[in-house]
C-alpha cells in the first residue's frame, strides 16, 4: 500500500513540473494556433537565467522566478512581433512552425556557445532536504516545484479570468475578427500572449534547474512533454495544462513502477495516440480557436 | 633632389613586387618540405554527447599541436610529416556523422579518429571498414563495434561487456565482502551492454543480483526506481549511466534519503562539475577511472602523463578529463604504428595497429584480435571521491587512497 501511495505522490509532484512547463505552449496554441517548437528552449533559457543569478549573485532560484519571467516576457513579445507575426502574415501557420523550429535550433546552439554543452545544475542549500510522512518520502525540492507550479497556474488562471487583459486575450482567441471590430489591437494581444507564455516557460525553467541537471540538448524533451500534456489536458487553459501534466506525471511513475522503468515514454505516446483518436480536443477541450 | 628616372622606377617597383611575391613562395616551398598526414572524423561538439565529445576533441587537438609545434612534426620512414586534424561537429547525431565520414572518404582521407558514443561510432565504423580505412577511437565501447568481424577499427577501451572485469575483482576485494548488487542502466547501446556485462560477471563471481532497472535513454525522474531500491537495498548499487543521468540519480538518492553501502557509477564522479554540484555528498562515491595523470607511464613523445597534463593545461581552459588523454593517445598510437610499419599506407598501418604493444601516456596500448582494448591493460581502475578529489582505490598497485566502505549515509557526510 505504501508503494502505491509513494507512486501517486511521486507522480503528482512530477506532474506539477510538467504542467507549468506546458502551460505556455498550451496558451500559444490555443490563442494563436501556433505550434511553438521553440518552447523547450525557452524553458531552458529560464533555467539558465536562474543559474546565472544563483551562480553569480547567490540569488535563490525560487526568488529568481520573477526575474526569469520578466526577461522572457520581453523576449517572447519581441519574438512574436518581430518574427512569428511576420511569418504568419507573409505565409501560413505552417511557416510559423518552421520558424519556431529554426529558432529552437539557433537558440540551442547559442546556449552551447555561451554556456558550453556541459550540463548545469542549481543546488541551493535545501536542494537535498527531504522529509517523511509515515511511509512516504517527500523530496523538498520537488515538493516546492509542485507548490510553485500550483501558485503560478492559479495566478495565470485568475489573470485570464478576472483581468481586462485576460478578457481581451480570451476574446481574441475565441473570435479574432469580432475582437478587432471591437477595437482590440490583436497584434499587440498576440505579442502579450506570447510574452506571458514565454514568461511561464521561463518560470518553469527556473524551477526545473533545481530539480534536474540540464544542458542545451534537453530542449526537445521539454517541447515533446508540453505537446503530450496539452493533448491530454486540452488546449489553451491553465486547468487543462494542470490536468494534463498531473496525468502525465502519474502515468510516468505508475508505468515505471508497475510495468517497468523502460516504458514510461512508450506508455506516454500510446496514450497520446489514443487521446488523438478518441478525444482530440483533450480532456478539458475548449472553445479556443486552436482546438477547433 | 635626385629624380628617379622612369626606367629605374619601374625596376625598383618591379623588384619590390617580385620580392614580395616570392616570399610566400619560399615559405610555401618550406612548408611543402614536410609532407602531411590528415586525420579525419567527426565528434560531437553540440548535442547530448557534446560535453565528453569536447573532451575527446581537445585530446586530439592537443596531440596534434604538440607533435607539430613542440616536436616539429613526426618522422616516418625517414621523412618528416606534419599532422592535420580535420574533425567536424556531428551534433551527437549518428546520421549526420555517417554523412560526414562518407564525405571525407570521398575526399581521400585515409586515417580516422572516433566520435564519442557507441551509437555514433557504430554506424561510422561500418563506413570506414567498407573503405578499408583504419579508425582508432576512444569513444565507443559497445560490443557490437568489435564483434562483427571488422578489421580496421581499434578502441582504447575494452568492449563494454569486458569493462567490469576489474570492477568485479574490486568488489571481491572489499572487506567485508558485499553480497548483493543492483544495477541501473539506460536504454542505449553502451549502458545496456555494460550493465549486461556487469550482471554476468557479478553472478559468475558469486554476488546475488537483486534487481536490474532499465530506464529510457534520457531521464527526468527516477523516484519509482529509488522507491524500489529503498525497499530492497543492495550492498552495491551499480549505475552504468552517462554523466548527466548519473548526477540525476545521485541527486534524487540524496533528496529522498536512499542510502546504499556503495554507490558505483561508471561515469559521472570523474567530472569536476559533478563533484562540485554534489559537494560533500560526492564523497565516497566510486567511479571507473581509465587514466590518472599521476600514473607512472613513460611516453616516447610527451615523456610522462604528467607532462601531457601540464602541456594540456597550458593550452586549454577546459578541465582535463580521462577522455582527453584517450583522444590524444589515439593519435600517438597511430604515429607509433606508422613508424613501426615504416609507411603511411593504410593496409600497412592497419597491420601495425593490430600488432601494437607500446607504452603511452595512457598506459600500455595493446588491442585484442577484435580490435578493442586489452581488458587488463586498458581496463579501468576504480576511483573513489575523497574530499572532492578522485583517489584510486583499486588495483592495489595504483592505489592513491584507501577505500571507504561502507560509505557514510548521506545525512552523515561531511
Amino acid at each position: 500500500m505504501s508503494l502505491v501511495l509513494q507512486t501517486i505522490v511521486d507522480g503528482l509532484v512530477l506532474g506539477g513540473l510538467y504542467s507549468l512547463a506546458a502551460v505556455g505552449f498550451s496558451l500559444i496554441f490555443g490563442v494563436m494556433n501556433v505550434v511553438n517548437l521553440s518552447h523547450g528552449v525557452i524553458v531552458l533559457i529560464g533555467a539558465y537565467v536562474s543559474y546565472i543569478l544563483w551562480h553569480a549573485l547567490g540569488v535563490d532560484p525560487l526568488l529568481a522566478i520573477p526575474v526569469a519571467m520578466a526577461v522572457l516576457f520581453a523576449f517572447g513579445y519581441v519574438y512574436q512581433r518581430g518574427l512569428i507575426q511576420l511569418a504568419v502574415d507573409r505565409s501560413s501557420l505552417l511557416a510559423s512552425m518552421l520558424v519556431t523550429f529554426g529558432v529552437a535550433l539557433m537558440l540551442r546552439n547559442l546556449l552551447v556557445l555561451v554556456f558550453s554543452p556541459d550540463f548545469k545544475s542549481i543546488t541551493p542549500s535545501y536542494a537535498f532536504n527531504f522529509f517523511t510522512l509515515g511511509p512516504i518520502t517527500l523530496d523538498f525540492v520537488r515538493l516546492s516545484a509542485l507548490g510553485a507550479s500550483l501558485v503560478l497556474l492559479t495566478f495565470l488562471a485568475a489573470v485570464l479570468r478576472f483581468t481586462g487583459i485576460g478578457r481581451v486575450i480570451r476574446a481574441t482567441a475565441q473570435q479574432d475578427m469580432a475582437a478587432r471590430l471591437c477595437g482590440v489591437n490583436a497584434r499587440h494581444v498576440y505579442g502579450v500572449t506570447f510574452g506571458v507564455s514565454s514568461a511561464f516557460a521561463g518560470a518553469s525553467g527556473a524551477i526545473l534547474g533545481i530539480v534536474v541537471p540540464f544542458s542545451p540538448p534537453d530542449e526537445a524533451l521539454w517541447t515533446i512533454n508540453a505537446f503530450v500534456v496539452v493533448t491530454l489536458g486540452g488546449v489553451g487553459s491553465p486547468s487543462g495544462a494542470l490536468l494534463g501534466g498531473l496525468l502525465l506525471g502519474l502515468i510516468s511513475t505508475a508505468t515505471a513502477q508497475y510495468i517497468g522503468p523502460a516504458f514510461p515514454n512508450a506508455m506516454m505516446f500510446l496514450i497520446l495516440v489514443l487521446m488523438l483518436l478518441v478525444r482530440p480536443a483533450g480532456l478539458l477541450g475548449n472553445a479556443f480557436s486552436g482546438s477547433r | 633632389m635626385r629624380i628617379v628616372g622612369r626606367r629605374k622606377f619601374v625596376k625598383l617597383v618591379g623588384g619590390t613586387v617580385a620580392a614580395a611575391l616570392s616570399a610566400p613562395a619560399v615559405k610555401s616551398s618550406r612548408a611543402q618540405a614536410a609532407k602531411k598526414i590528415v586525420f579525419g572524423g567527426s565528434v560531437p561538439l553540440s548535442g547530448r554527447a557534446a560535453e565528453t565529445g569536447l573532451n575527446v576533441h581537445n585530446g586530439y587537438q592537443t596531440a596534434i599541436k604538440y607533435l607539430n609545434e613542440a616536436a616539429g612534426g613526426v618522422e616516418i620512414a625517414g621523412e618528416k610529416y606534419m599532422l592535420e586534424l580535420r574533425m567536424f561537429d556531428d551534433a551527437s547525431d549518428p546520421a549526420r556523422a555517417t554523412t560526414l565520414i562518407q564525405r571525407q572518404i570521398d575526399e581521400g582521407v585515409d586515417f580516422f579518429l572516433g566520435s564519442f558514443g557507441s551509437n555514433i561510432v557504430l554506424p561510422t565504423v561500418a563506413i570506414t571498414e567498407r573503405a578499408n580505412k583504419p579508425m582508432v577511437q576512444s569513444g565507443g565501447g559497445s560490443d557490437q563495434i568489435f564483434t562483427q568481424g571488422y578489421k580496421y577499427v581499434f578502441g582504447m577501451f575494452p568492449r563494454a561487456s569486458r569493462q567490469f572485469i576489474s570492477s568485479v575483482e574490486f568488489f571481491k576485494s572489499i572487506d567485508p565482502r558485499p553480497k548483493t548488487i543492483s544495477v541501473i542502466m539506460t536504454n542505449d547501446a553502451f549502458s545496456k551492454t555494460n550493465a549486461e556485462g556487469a550482471i554476468n560477471d557479478c553472478k559468475a563471481a558469486g554476488f546475488q543480483v537483486l534487481e536490474s532497472y532499465q530506464l529510457p535513454e534520457q531521464i527526468t525522474d527516477v523516484s519509482s526506481v529509488l522507491a524500489s531500491v529503498r525497499g530492497k537495498t543492495p550492498d552495491v548499487l551499480i549505475c552504468t549511466t552517462h554523466d548527466q543521468n548519473s548526477l540525476l540519480i545521485s541527486r534524487q538518492m540524496i533528496a529522498t534519503g536512499t542510502n546504499v553501502p556503495l554507490l558505483y557509477q561508471t561515469l559521472g564522479p570523474q567530472l569536476a562539475t559533478y563533484r562540485e554540484t554534489l559537494g560533500k555528498y560526492a564523497n565516497a562515491l566510486c567511479v571507473q577511472i581509465y587514466w590518472d595523470e599521476r600514473a607512472p607511464y613513460k611516453d616516447k613523445f610527451f615523456g610522462t602523463a604528467k607532462n601531457f597534463a601540464d602541456y594540456y593545461r597550458k593550452n586549454n581552459q577546459r578541465p582535463l578529463a580521462y577522455h582527453t588523454a584517450g583522444g590524444a593517445t589515439c593519435i600517438i598510437t597511430y604515429i607509433h604504428a606508422m613508424q613501426a610499419a615504416n609507411s603511411v599506407k593504410t593496409p600497412a598501418v592497419r597491420d601495425a595497429l593490430a600488432k601494437i604493444d607500446v607504452e603511452t601516456i595512457y598506459g600500455r596500448v595493446k588491442f585484442t584480435a577484435d580490435g578493442d582494448g586489452d581488458a587488463l591493460l586498458l581496463g579501468p581502475a576504480i576511483g573513489q571521491v575523497h574530499k572532492g578529489v578522485v583517489e584510486l582505490v583499486y588495483p592495489p598497485s595504483e592505489k592513491t587512497g584507501t577505500l571507504i566502505y561502507p560509505s557514510p549515509k548521506w545525512a552523515e557526510k561531511s
